[in-house]
Parts: structure tokens; sequence; C-alpha cells
């Protein structure tokens, strides 16, 4: 069935690839095709021990499947963490597609293709159980990514991804063939691993690897320049989806392949691994610093780009920090990133199909023309900024949590501060786009884009009800790492510190919501046109009713006069400064190669004599 | 509670938090602040200073007003919010009083909007502003202060004088009288 | 099987503690007013001033509204500081607040602000927009000495729940009396000078700068529903000042003498949010305003650097 997958997805790539004349069939095509993955997950659902009724998972997959290469084995086989990743990534790419649908207007065959190539290599990166599977899929993806990239046309997006995602493959590869050299073996479960230097230096380059892929600082410098200049389905795909496979891989190499007590056996300090704990002060820093860059940002995918940034930080320190409440937490911010992250790309989507426009300052008052955009984005915006009335916070608090019971005294306030500071971008994009003074008269957006948008708010609803369900979820992931998931109920999560009770809180608030509500209606009230508003007495006719109302040019403009002087030398200075250096260190270098051949019998002669005296030496 | 004394309650929240917005056209601004500060303290009868219409309930016009004010006033006027009242400040409102022969000025300000309560003077002191809010509790109470009430019934009215102040052209005035014989 | 009984009997307590933090909030705006103009030498309105104002706000014959998404702010700000009241412990009666933490409170509490923001940008007023962003910088600002303080505080106390850190301050061994958390109070007094919006840090509503901010568009209920999430807010910040700091004013255990407890602890709670409250009031009416920028530098350099230091001190001593 595995192989009967990949074939329909490589005859769904010629179709669509095919029908580039005809972008609607291809749209639709390629959805059809889409829902294959979702429809494994389902198959496969025992593995997380969910029972669902036979008529959810009619196609029955195999749970494993190989292939006999030269020389490996490409193994293929569901996990739980992969099951996982697999719903995220399976659930949202459906729904991208059908976004697309009425998106593009012409030239979209390739865009479809190289989508589904790219969600081939996802599935393949998801279940593989070798290094090797693991790293042919993992090219799959990255050059399908870039062929999306390059339809976007921007010449530094282009070269920034390209030379970031080589970058992350060169780390990946070199950390592969050191585990290979220490274990001789491709597969996961076969390896052994001790506390040897050489593993450590092999998992250090396999997590920056992946953290390229998940834009932690400083490897981040290539995702605002693509995800501002390409396609906005893609982008939403990219960001929500795609990014979560660098946290996999580390997820996959730090607890799966290498094992927590390993990782203790290099350092701990207070109980948490020092690699761990490294990794969580630099999430932490993403964390704080995307957020900040955010906020300066007027084009509205630039915002997006830089407020992901900072949401995978969270990431970042859940998984740094290592204990089950934070994987936990590390997950559940993971699931709800992808969700509210691809609703809010979507919906910028949307708003530049009517408008035509992206920069923040150009927008305004869409609100009114495209409510059910409007509540979209709203929700997600709650999830984005962790207001309890979404399952945003849950996983927040989860981190915040973990972090005060592992005593990080220094990482918590600045996760908080970034907590904060979501809010100044995120009302940035409510206001500067959906509020205030009304400039385009546009349509709601069409039926087809508002589907996907509301399915995929539809999860940080249930999962604010039930966060039991999701911890359930965590459940076998966290067994095949040795723990226990944290103790909870459908509604509740318990710490050692506090607990959450979700039904207090949705209950409280409908309460105390009805009894506003009755405040509300005890008095009439009349619509009033956004002219009749206070001008300091001015009346609009005196301006033929053609007044700018609208404030959200340089919104933050003392919060960038305060925090531009200390970002103002970015992450992309220090790659420049580095290349420089690569670059003098390289024409120093290049002199040694004179031309003149007695010069080289001279350099024969030296290495031989080195290799001479070391050897008499030892 | 029945709706009299429903409304009769209304009435006595409306009279003891009075918020004000003041229209500083002229001279009359620097009256306001003893009014407002501890010589006088107008914040004992739970008045005090808002600064936007849609907050105020009653509104203060300082002093004469030109032409081009008026449609600043009426403007204000409009965007607060019912119960409102109106306290014409100074001799300038009732009369015109030293710009009685100004072209540009105009002379009653209720022919525009509905005056509660004149006071008299030029300047009139901060005793008699004081006066004049006591004067304007009084009316509430008895359910005298009606001003918004007249506003909406002969809103017709209003407006065409609103209108003729508007207009200085003579031609547009001979329009609006053609206008209303239809 | 849910116990219906009780149930019933915790949603009225429930009800009368709302209406209680809404009465005395309502008390303590004609207090604020009152105190403001003995200090202005001045008579100043009655201490029940703040009751005539919702009740005229709320009788108003007229009222405006620029559409479904102006109407959140009066929804959203009083649903959101009710909910926040409910989950703080208020004079040891811990309502809900078993199941939450101070990280929900903190988070509850921009549920309000944020529907506040909704409303104010939907007016489509500039200057409330204007004073949305002062809003928003202020809580950035006053939100690191303050979360510095109380992260301190959870792990020192090995908790992350406000009722346990009441609890554990009970027979008046309340955290103020820790030196180190004495210069914690003051830091966190200095955010709460902030969150309460009283000068120097009344940025956010500058009535002559501009116009009353974020609240220029409303009028009537609309008004009268802002009232009261201001007046409330004063008591949900000064109560979780007081449940941190002054054990949550519990003097008397409610096992040991009943009724009378209760009493006696709701009268002190009062006591000490109105000790709080009166702190802020003097340094309100003696100061002018600060600009948004100089008051982000005061936060970030002159409060934060104290909170660090309170950071390291913990950070020391908690051995693991």
């Amino acid at each position: 069935m595995i192989t009967l997958t990949i074939a329909i997805f490589l005859l769904g790539i010629i179709i669509v690839g095919l029908l580039n004349r005809y972008p609607k069939a291809a749209g639709v095509i390629a959805f059809f095709v889409s829902l294959i993955p979702f429809f494994a997950l389902l198959s496969w659902s025992s593995v997380m021990n969910i029972s669902l009724p036979s008529y959810l998972h009619f196609l029955n997959f195999e749970t494993s499947w190989q292939y006999n290469l030269g020389p490996g084995t490409l193994i293929l086989q569901i996990t739980p963490l992969g099951w996982f990743f697999l719903l995220l990534l399976s659930s949202l790419f459906p729904m991208v597609i059908l976004f697309s649908i009425s998106f593009f207007r012409s030239n979209a065959g390739g865009f479809y293709a190289a989508m589904l190539l790219t969600m081939l290599g996802s599935f393949g990166i998801l279940l593989a159980q070798d290094m090797l599977t693991f790293y042919i899929f993992w090219e799959i993806m990255s050059w399908s990514i870039l062929a999306l990239v390059i339809r976007g046309g921007d010449r530094k997006a282009i070269v920034s991804y390209l030379s970031f995602g080589a970058l992350s493959a060169m780390l990946i590869l070199f950390g592969f063939m050191l585990l290979y050299f220490k274990t001789g073996t491709y597969v996961f479960a076969e390896m052994h691993l001790d506390a040897s230097n050489l593993v450590l230096a092999a998992i250090s380059l396999i997590v920056s690897g992946f953290a390229v892929k998940g834009a932690l600082m400083p490897m981040h410098v290539w995702a605002p320049h693509v995800y501002s200049k390409s396609e906005e389905p893609f982008v939403a795909f990219l960001s929500g989806g795609l990014s979560k496979l660098g946290y996999f891989g580390i997820m996959l190499f730090m607890y799966g392949v290498v094992g927590f007590s390993l990782l203790s056996s290099w350092g701990t300090f207070r109980g948490v691994p020092l690699f761990g704990y490294t990794l969580a002060v630099v999430g932490a820093f993403t964390a704080f610093a995307g957020t900040v860059l955010a906020v300066m940002q007027d084009d509205l995918r630039k915002l997006l780009a830089y407020s992901s940034i900072g949401q995978l930080g969270y990431i970042t320190i859940g998984l740094g920090i290592g204990t089950p409440l934070a994987i936990t937490g590390a997950l559940f911010q993971a699931l709800n990133h992808t969700f509210f992250k691809a609703v809010l790309f979507l919906a910028a989507g949307a708003v530049y199909y009517r408008t035509g426009k992206y920069k923040i300052s150009e927008l305004g008052g869409l609100g009114y023309k495209m409510p059910f955009t409007f509540l979209a984005t709203l929700f997600s915006i709650f999830a984005l900024a962790a207001i309890p009335i979404t399952s945003g916070f849950a996983a927040k608090w989860l981190l915040y949590e973990a972090a005060i019971e592992k005593k990080f005294l220094f990482v918590t306030p600045i996760m908080l501060i970034a907590g904060v500071g979501a809010f100044l971008y995120a009302y940035k994009i409510l206001y500067g786009v959906f509020l205030g003074e009304p400039r385009y008269d546009v349509k709601e957006a069409p039926l087809s884009q508002l589907v996907p948008m509301w399915i995929l708010v539809l999860p940080l609803i249930i999962f604010l009800i039930f966060p039991g369900w999701f911890v359930d979820l965590t459940a076998p992931i966290l067994q095949g790492y040795g723990m226990t998931a944290i103790p909870h109920t459908p509604f509740m999560i318990n710490t050692s510190l506090a607990k959450y009770n979700t039904l207090a809180v949705i209950f409280g608030f409908i309460g105390t919501l009805l009894f506003a509500f009755i405040l509300y209606k005890s008095k009439p009230q009349e619509r009033v046109e956004h002219l009749d508003n206070y001008l300091a007495g001015e009346p609009p006719e005196l301006y033929n009713y053609n007044i700018a109302m609208h404030a959200s040019s340089k919104y933050y403009e003392p919060f960038d006069e305060v925090f531009y002087p200390y970002f103002k030398k970015g992450a992309e200075r220090m790659w420049e400064i580095i290349l420089a250096a690569g670059e003098v260190f390289g024409s120093g270098a290049r002199k040694i190669y004179t031309g003149i051949v007695g010069d080289y019998s001279i350099y024969i002669l030296l290495f031989f004599l080195i290799m001479v005296g070391w050897w008499l030496l030892w | 509670m029945n709706h009299e004394n429903w409304s009769k309650l209304a009435r006595i929240m409306s009279k003891r938090s009075l918020w004000m917005i003041h229209f500083c056209t002229g001279c009359g601004a620097m009256e306001m602040p003893p009014v407002m500060t501890s010589r006088y303290d107008m914040e004992r009868f739970g008045m005090h200073a808002m600064a936007t219409p849609r907050q105020a309930d009653v509104f203060l016009v300082t002093g004469y007003l030109a032409v081009k004010t008026l449609k600043r006033v009426v403007q204000v006027y409009e965007q607060m919010r019912d119960p409102k009242y109106v306290i014409g400040f100074g001799s300038c409102t009732i009369n015109g009083g030293m710009y009685w022969d100004s072209y540009n000025t105009i002379k009653d300000l209720s022919k525009y909007i509905p005056v509660d309560v004149y006071i008299a003077g030029c300047m009139p002191r901060p005793e008699a502003i004081m006066d004049s809010f006591l004067k304007l509790f009084d009316m509430i109470d008895k359910g005298e202060a009606i001003g918004w009430q007249k506003y909406h019934k002969y809103y017709d009215q209003y407006k065409r004088n609103q209108r003729m102040a508007f207009s200085y052209r003579l031609d547009e005035v001979k329009d609006i009288k053609e206008d209303d014989k239809e | 099987m849910v116990n219906y009984i009780d149930l019933t009997i915790q949603i009225l307590v429930a009800m009368g503690v709302t209406a209680l933090g809404f009465a005395i909030g309502m008390l303590f705006n004609g207090i604020a007013r009152k105190i403001t103009a003995r200090i202005h030498n001045r008579v100043g309105p009655p201490i029940y001033q703040g009751y005539i104002d919702v009740l005229k706000l709320f009788t108003k014959k007229t009222n405006i509204s620029h559409g479904w998404i102006f109407d959140f702010a009066a929804l959203f700000s009083v649903a959101g500081i009710a909910l926040t009241f409910l989950f703080l412990p208020v004079a040891g009666v811990t309502l809900l607040s078993g199941e939450g933490d101070i990280f929900l409170i903190l988070y509850l509490l921009a549920i309000p602000a944020l529907g506040f923001a909704l409303g104010a940008g939907a007016s489509g007023n500039p200057n409330a927009a204007v004073g949305i962003m002062r809003a928003l910088m202020t809580m950035l600002a006053y939100e690191l000495p303050l979360v510095m303080v109380i992260i301190a505080m959870m792990v020192y106390y090995d908790t992350t729940s406000l009722a346990v850190i009441v609890q554990k301050q009970a027979n008046m061994q309340w955290a103020i009396f820790i030196p180190v958390f004495f210069i914690g109070a003051l830091v966190a007094d200095m955010a709460l000078q902030g969150m309460l919006m009283e000068k120097p840090f009344d940025i956010p509503i500058a009535p002559h700068e501009i116009a009353s901010g974020p609240m220029v568009e409303f009028g009537g209920k609309h008004l009268g529903a802002l009232m009261l999430y201001k007046m409330m807010g004063i008591v949900v910040e000064t109560t979780l000042f007081v449940d941190l700091f002054l054990g949550g004013g519990v003097v008397l255990s409610v096992s040991q003498f009943g009724w009378l407890a209760y009493l006696v602890n709701f009268i002190v709670w009062f006591l000490l949010i109105l000790f709080v409250f009166f702190i802020a009031l003097l340094i309100n009416a003696v100061f002018p305003r600060f600009r948004i920028e100089q008051a982000l530098k005061f936060y970030w350099k002159y409060d934060a650097i104290v909170g660090i230091l309170i950071l390291i001190w913990i950070f020391v001593g908690v051995t693991i």
C-alpha cells in the first residue's frame, strides 16, 4: 500500500504538471491525491492506542515497508512520533491545496506538482527508520521547496534558501557520516552509542542542521526572505508544516537515537543536560528576538515570518528542557503553531486575493467587509497570543511550568516577555488590516478559501476544551523515551506546581460573558458610520468626506526607536562577517597554488617529512 | 418600578454626574480654571471635564461664535448622546454681545442648537457659572431641561437655520427659502 | 455524580464575590477622587460618586456603536475582568484559584485588554489607535520587572499557584517580611503603578494629548462597561499584589475561628488593598506624565536591574 501511495503521488505529480493550463482541474486532482496521507494516518491510529470506527480507516496501510538497496535497506515504519507529526502535516496539506484552487488563476500545475513532491518527501521523512531513507526523502523535500521558492521569483530569497539549505544538508550529512563511522549501521534501532565526544559532535551537527529548517536563530536568515516573497498557500504549508520537520528531526535524534540518559552523560546543570540547556537558552533568545523583529515589520508576511521564528523558539525551549512536561508543551506548541500560523498566512493570502496589498500601512478596515476571514484570524491570533480562550494557552503554560519546575530563572522571564511582545504584533495585524478606517470596498473571500481556514481553526477549539486528549496523544511518544505522560483528565492537566482546569475557565468565561451581555443588551443602540467620529469637532463634509484616519503607518515608532539600535546589526551582518572571513582565508589559501612545479615538489617533500616525523615521534 | 419612577431616578443620576465638554471659542475659557480647581471646585457636584463629546452630558459654549466655529459646535452637539444639556456662556451667545454688528458672528445661539441655561455677563464671574450649574440641576430635577427633546422635535427648523447661517451668499439663502416652500 | 447543591452554592458565592468586587471597585473610584481632591486642597465629590457615574452611563437614552467589533469592547472587558477576579484568592477564599495559577491570571488579564483594544480599534479613530499602542507598550514595559519578581517568588515557594502561595504565607509569614521580597515588593509596586495606569504611567489615557486615548469614541453604556472594567481592574491588580506579598490579607485561620475569620479576613483584605491603592494614589497626585519611551527605559533599566539582582539572589540561594 505504501508502494501504491508513492506511485499515486508520482503519477499525480506528472498529471498536475501536465495540466498547467487548467489550474482548477489540476487543483482538484491534487486535492484528491493530497488526502491519501490522511487516510494512511487514520489506518495507523492503533500506533497511538486510538481505536477508530472501521468506516474511518477503510484503506489498510501496512505499518512497515522495506526495500533492499545496494549499500543498505530502505525502511519505512510508522512510529508514534512520526504519527504525531504526520497528523499535523497531513491535515494541513489538503486544506492548503483546497485554498489554492481558487487562489491561483493561472500557471498552477507546477505549483501543485512541487507541493505534492514536498508532501511525498515529508511523508518519507516521518516514516524513515534509517539514516539513508531519511536523507533521501529530506533531499526530495528540500529541493522541491527550492522549486517553489523559485516560483516566487525573488533573487535574495532563492540565494538565501539555497545557501542555507545546502548548509543544513551538509551539517546533517556530516553528522550522519560520523554516526555511521561510529556504529557501522544506518538503522536507528541498531545504533548503540556511547558517551564519546564523537557522538556529541555528531548530534550537535545534526541538531544545528535541523535548526536551519526550524528557523532557529542565528540560522533563520533565509526564513523572512522566503516567507515574504513566495506564494501564500506554499508559505502557509512551509511555516505551518514543513518547519516542524526540523523539530521532528531534533526530537528524533536527541531523544529517539541518543536518548536522555546519554545526553545527561555530557554534563548536567541542575538536572538538565548541558546540551539541552544550551538549546533552551538559544530558543529563548530566538523567541525574544523574533518577537521584537516581528513588531518592527510593516510587510504582513515578513511580520508573520518573524513571528513564526519567535513561536518556533518556544518549541526549542521545550525540547531543550526535556522533561515530560516540557516535551508535551513543545509538541502542543508545534500543533498549535501548525494550525494558527497556517490560518494567518492563508488569511493574508485571502486579503491579498481581494485587495492586492501586503503592506499593513496600506490596508485597513477589512473586518466589516470580510467578517469570516476576520473571525478566523482573530481566533488564530488568540492562539498566537496564548489567550486562554483557545488552545494556545495550554501549550505556553506547559512550557512555563516546565521551566519553573527546572528552576530556569532567567529563561522564563524572557519567555513571558516574548509572550507579551506577541500581543504587540498581534494587535498590529488586527488593527492594521482588519480594524480602523475602511479603505477598500471588497467582498468576502470565496468559500473555497474560507472553508480551509475554518477547518484549521477547529483543532484550536477542540484542544482548548480537551487538553487531556492531547496529553493522551503524547503518551506513546513519551513511552518510547522511557517517560510517562503527565497526569491529566480530559479537561485538566496537573503538574507538580499547579493545575489547569479548562472547564473552570470556559464555564467562568461563559458565565461572565452572559453577565456582560445582559448589561450590554440593557439599552438599545444605533449604528453610526465611521466618519461620525470624534475629529475635534471638524465636520467631515468640509473635507468632502475624505479624511485619512488610519494610524497604522509606523505604528510602534517609539518601540522601534528604543530597540532598533540593538537589532540594527542583525544575524545577516554576522553571516556576512563569516563570509568575509572565509573569503580572506580562501584567497590566502589560494596563494599556495603558485603554478610552479618546483613549489609543488617542495610541498610533497614537506608533507612526506611531516608524516615520517610523526611516525618516528609516536 | 414604573416608568415614571425610573426616569426620575435617571434624572437624579444625570444631575449628580454631569460630565462637561467645554467649547472654548473665545475669552470664556479663562473663567473655567477657577471653577475646576480648588477655589470653586465643581467636582463636588460630580462634574468634571471630559475630552470628547461622546462621553459628555453638558456642553459649555464659552463666548462668541463665528459662522465657521458654529459648524464645529453643531458637529459636537450632534455627537453627544441624549440626554444632553447646553449652557450658553456670556452675552455673546445671547445677542452677540460686543460683536452685535459683526457680519461674521451669529447673534442668537438658541436658533441653531437648543440652549437650556444662559449666563449673562461679559465675562461672567465664576460664581455666575456655579449658579448656572445649580440652576441646571434644578431644571433637570423638575424635568424642565428638555433642550435635547426640542432638538429632535424641531430638527428641520434647526437644520434650516444652520444652513442659512452657513450659506453666506444671498442666492443660496434664496434657494433654502424656496426649498422650504416646496 | 455532580453534587448540585454544592455547585449551586459555589455559583452563588462566586456571583456574590464578583458583585462585591464591582462594588468595591466603584467605591475605590470615589475614594480615589476624594483623596486626590483633598491633596489639591479641594472638597471633591462624595465617595459614592463612582456608583452614580456608572448608573448614569447605563441610563443614557441613546447609545452609538461602530458595528459588532466595537461591541466586543463592552462584552470582553467586563467578562474578562470578572473572570480574572474569580481566579484570585480573595481574603483566603479560593473560588476558582485552585483551578489555575499565576500564569493563567496574567494571561486572563489580557482578555479584557484585548477586547478593549479590538473595540477601540474598530471605532476607527486615530487617537484610539495611538492610545492602544501606548497601552500595549506600557504593558510590555511593566511586565518585565513584574514577572521577574513573580518568578523569583514561584521558585522560592516552589509552586506557581497563587492559592498555595497565599497558604504558605499563613500565620503572618508574609513574603514582605523576607528581605529579598521586601525589595521585590518595591519593584512590583512600581510595576503596579503602570498596571493601574496611574501617573506617571497614565500614558495610554492622556486626556490632554490624545483625547482619552482608547476611550475616545465610547459613550453611554459602552463607557459604563469600560468604567466597570477599569474600577474592577483596580481591585484585581491590588488583590494580586496583596496575595503575592501581604499574605492575601489572611490573619485568622478559618479552621480555628469559623465565620469570624471570614469576616476579619475580608476586612483586613479590604484595608490592605486600600492601602496599596493609596500609595499608588499618592504617587499619582504629585507626578507629571512620562513619555512612552521614558516609561520603557525606566522599567527596563532601573526596575529590571533590581529584578535581575533578586533573580540572582534566588538563583544562588536555591539548591537542588
